[in-house]
């Protein structure tokens, strides 16, 4: 039993020890606090979604920080799990003390820490997390990126307005980002006269879609709507062309990567995506972005890291605005704010929703090029509670 | 403080659900690798009858209720096949229960269950809820070594076909321990659900079955007092090595590897064999369910 | 017409599994281990097919400078890490393989990036036309490979000196020792040819899906462990049966129980089902 009390004793004096090391004092700047997942198998999107922030933060601080003072990223890694992010939400709020959160991470642990922000009181933005529950969690909490839902309906309009396509088979990518858009798509499918023939679903971990592959072949529909992640997009699309399926496939921004291009190959011409990253754009702050990212990374940037630039844009500039590092002003400033960012207009509604336009971009040469814009405020309205 | 005590009541919940995958693999030897189908079962079962304003503590009954029938269940699958194969047996059971949440949106489905609400403990209040429960578990783990059924199990574990030939009831206390421990198992799942206030699928696969084998197999399969500090260093690992984050699961891999190849039988066999060198007494290092070989 | 394509697209995913789940098998065989590292292998091979490709242009060259150097990494990982381990309780070396397979795709991704890897010019792209039906060269290639790779194996087995040692050390090592058999060697080959067969599916997978990420081993760790034992651990010919077998019900099941089910518990109902009512394995001799 002295054992055990012995080998307890030392273990929890290391615990305290290691606690007080990472509370250690650091000087005068403004903390801003991300999780993402770094290790695990969302570590590609972690990686951009922080490369994103980081990129944000060295070019805020070079601007003059924040009236004055330094910004200091605090990073975890969630490993994007929610039982590593709830610890993570209430050291960052509790002992690191920071006066915003940015998530970089997937819906569960974005979830998960959203509510202990909330009983916080301390501002939380979710870069690119498509859970609606996360900004249920309450007013601190934002969001720069579309409800899957609203890129859903997006998607039908571009399938039935735009393209004018009738007869669509839907493929979903089980999981939350998935069904949401799937969600999206078919309630508003009606409304512009698609029908839906036929809806598949797959795993995030298949790679190989023979039997959706023949079973859409055999529906013959003329457009596909498919979501999911470049490493699953790149595959499908491979095999949907090699199959001899020529119908136009509209993806979301999941596939907004270099990475689709390069797996999918001469299958990725002609893709059409909804997203929000438009690679043409004459707006200064796109085109600043996309040529910074590139000279910080080496490679050109995606939609996970251009959101996660965004949200800590939105976090820099509502604390600018505040002027101090109170929560609740800092919250309100998040609220009304309309900035101009590489992903577009953002401004939020009472749920902390985004509110912006779809960019739509296509696959031409090898490269991914402006195709039209949905402006629909009515249509892209995201859901209030 | 916050943290700290946020970092308590994880831990606690990890210890439980360790223990009980101990009383399994540990006092009757029967490998699981389903283990967190169990856990996920009770936090479900207790999520979804909070949120529909069900108790809390009443929720976390029927938690272990659940649990434990289907461990039940399991139990009864385990009599049919042995060892390796109960290890994939186990691992399958896993994967079905995740596979099946997935498609059911009555369960959350993809979405999961969110907004699981406050059991209403306070934060300090409900870890030392979870202390207490984790403190009973083990009190329960220690009591049942020393009974007739932990004797039966220790029989088991060592050697099945012979605790058969001297009458134990090998059938009966392999269903008790896999009810048991799948029944503390969706307790500890219970109380997890409130204290994260959000679950999904994702929270219960195959990556959380091993890494609840991998701290009952580093503490030393069947010791109580190895288990929990295993336990404690295991789930606290991730947020002390914050620093070499990169290097975190390369660590991780490294660690069980490491133990499993310098020292199988786990921390306890480590320590007792460090209090051995000091005394000078020469310990006959036991691990259960050794291996015989199969022609 | 449906009813063949999915049969034949089960084949190709069958043929995958086949060729991890054959080397999964023979180290069980031998030495009652669950090599879960045996995924890391995989995945191994894949990144060298694409490298050395993408480095030389030559596909062929990729495949074997891949099946050699994983065949003796395979080998190296059965000395340093199986062999001492070997009279310890089988989930000593479940666990520390499992540890290895953690370890390793930590290290891919720490070495390559957690991108993932492409081809700059995939091959076998091209499509041909087989009874109606669209498959790629590469798909056709991984059937035919499999085919090859297994059938060179079963020679090897039955017509070869060195196969019937093999043979002789799987049936009985004591036995085949007191023979004059070098048992540590038998073990050497086994872990090469398994090793090598896996890297060999990990570059026809990089094939398919012109795409290696560290984690594409995961789901191959715990799949090939429920093809070996529907197969009857230790037991190749019923593990390749079982491979192709799993890959058309999951093909199957994927369009027609997507709705209650997904594809890995697809897999695993059938692996339960089977077990219940056969403990051993579908081809078990009862």
């Amino acid at each position: 039993m002295s054992k055990l009390k012995h080998s307890l004793g030392r273990v929890l004096a290391i615990a305290l020890a290691g606690n007080l090391i990472s509370a250690a004092a650091s000087a005068e700047t403004v903390k801003i606090g991300i999780n993402v997942p770094m290790t695990g198998f969302a570590a590609a999107d972690g990686m951009s979604a922080l490369t994103g922030a980081k990129l944000a933060v060295k070019q805020a601080n070079s601007a003059g920080g924040i009236n004055g003072d330094k910004i200091e990223l605090i990073i975890y890694d969630d490993q994007a799990s929610p039982k590593e992010s709830a610890p993570i939400a209430a050291k960052m709020t509790t002992q690191d003390k920071v006066s915003v959160g940015i998530s970089g991470s997937y819906s569960g642990a974005t979830r998960a820490a959203a509510s202990v922000f909330q009983s916080n009181g301390t501002p939380y933005i979710s870069a690119f997390a498509v859970h609606p529950g996360i900004t249920q969690a309450g007013d601190y909490v934002f969001r720069t990126s579309f409800v899957g839902i609203v890129q859903g309906r997006a998607g039908a309009k571009l399938v039935g307005k735009t393209l004018g396509k009738k007869n669509a088979v839907v493929i979903t990518l089980k999981n939350d980002f998935g069904k949401s858009l799937a969600a999206g798509f078919k309630e508003a499918a009606s409304k512009f006269g698609v029908n839906i023939i036929n809806e598949y679903e797959y795993s995030i971990k298949d790679r190989q879609f023979g039997p959706i592959v023949s079973k859409v072949k055999a529906d013959k529909p003329d457009v596909i709507y498919a979501s999911g992640y470049f490493f699953t997009a790149g595959p499908l699309v491979s095999q949907l062309r090699a199959a001899g399926i020529s119908v136009p496939i509209i993806g979301q921004e999941g596939y907004d990567s270099e990475k689709f291009i390069k797996i999918a190959g001469k299958a990725s011409e002609g893709v059409i995506i909804t997203t929000s990253l438009d690679r043409d754009s004459s707006v200064p702050e796109t085109r600043n972005f996309i040529s910074a990212f590139k000279e910080m990374a080496g490679v050109s940037p995606d939609m996970v890291a251009a959101s996660g630039h965004t949200a800590v844009k939105v976090a820099v500039a509502a604390m600018k605005i505040a002027g101090t590092t109170d929560h609740k002003a800092i919250r309100d400033a998040i609220a009304n704010l309309k900035l101009k960012a590489s992903t577009g207009n953002i401004s939020f509604n009472s749920l902390g929703e985004v509110k912006k336009d779809v960019q739509v971009q296509v696959v031409r040469d090898g490269a991914w090029h402006h195709y039209s814009v949905i402006s629909d405020p009515d249509l892209l309205a995201p859901p209030t509670k | 403080m916050e943290y700290q005590i946020t970092l308590i009541t994880i831990v606690s919940i990890s210890v439980m659900a360790a223990l009980s995958l101990n009383l399994i693999t540990g006092f009757c030897g029967q490998i699981s690798l389903g283990h967190a189908a169990f856990y996920g079962a009770g936090a479900y079962t207790s999520a979804m009858l909070t949120t529909t304003g069900i108790p809390f503590t009443a929720s976390l009954v029927a938690a272990a209720g659940i649990a434990g029938f289907l461990g039940l269940i399991v139990g009864f699958a385990s009599l049919r096949v042995r060892h390796d194969f109960l290890a994939i047996t186990t691992m399958g059971v896993g994967f079905l229960f995740v596979g099946i949440i997935r498609q059911q949106d009555v369960l959350g489905g993809e979405m999961g269950i969110f907004g699981i609400p406050d059991p209403g403990f306070g934060k300090i209040g409900y870890m030392f809820f979870c202390l207490i429960l984790a403190g009973i578990t083990a009190a329960f783990s220690l009591y049942l070594k020393r009974t007739w059924m932990g004797y039966s199990f220790d029989a088991i574990a060592d050697d099945e076909d012979t605790a058969k030939m001297i009458g134990i009831d090998v059938s009966r206390y392999k269903l008790a321990a896999f009810a048991m421990g799948t029944a503390i198992a969706g307790i500890a799942g219970g109380l997890y659900a409130h204290e994260v206030k959000y679950i999904g699928p994702d929270s219960f696969g195959f990556i959380e079955s091993v890494t609840m084998l991998a701290i009952v197999v580093i503490g030393g399969i069947g010791s109580v007092p190895g288990v929990i500090v295993a336990a404690i260093a295991l789930t606290m690992l991730p947020q002390w090595l914050q620093i070499i984050a990169d290097y975190k699961l390369l660590l991780y891999g490294g660690l069980l590897f490491g133990f499993m190849r310098f020292s199988p039988g786990g921390l306890a066999a480590l320590t007792r064999k460090l209090m051995s060198v000091r005394t000078a007494n020469v310990e006959f290092e036991e691990v259960p369910g050794g291996r015989t070989p199969e022609r | 017409m449906l009813f063949f394509e999915l049969t034949v697209q089960g084949l190709v995913q069958g043929s995958i599994y086949a060729l991890i789940a054959v080397g999964l098998t023979l180290v069980y065989g031998l030495l009652r281990v669950l090599h879960v590292a045996h995924a890391g292998l995989f995945t191994l091979g894949g990144y060298i097919g694409v490298i050395v490709t993408n480095a030389t242009g030559s596909l062929l060259l990729a495949t074997l400078t891949a099946m050699v150097t994983v065949g003796f990494l395979g080998i190296i990982i059965y000395r340093l890490c199986y062999h001492p381990i070997l009279d310890k309780p089988p989930f000593v070396a479940l666990i520390a393989s499992i540890g290895l397979f953690i370890a390793m795709e930590e290290i891919f991704r720490l070495m390559f990036g957690p991108y993932g890897l492409s081809y700059d010019a995939p091959p076998l792209m091209e499509t041909v036309s087989i009874a109606g039906m669209n498959l790629k060269y590469a798909e056709v290639v991984v059937m035919a490979g499999t085919a090859t790779l297994i059938g060179g194996l079963a020679f090897l087995a039955e017509k070869t000196r060195l196969g019937a040692a093999w043979r002789a050390t799987v049936t009985d090592p004591e036995m085949a020792g007191s023979f004059g058999i070098d048992i540590i060697r038998v073990r050497y080959l086994n872990f090469f040819i398994g090793s090598a067969l896996a890297a060999a599916a990990g570059v026809l997978v990089a094939l398919l899906n012109n795409l290696v990420e560290p984690t594409m081993g995961s789901v191959a760790s715990y799949k090939a462990l429920a093809i070996i034992v529907l197969g009857g651990l230790g037991d190749v010919r019923g593990t390749l049966i079982a491979s192709l077998v799993l890959g058309i019900i999951e093909s199957f099941g994927t369009i027609y129980l997507g709705a209650i089910l997904d594809r890995d518990a697809i897999a695993f109902a059938f692996l339960i089902l089977v077990l219940m009512v056969r403990p051993r394995g579908m081809f078990a001799k009862a």
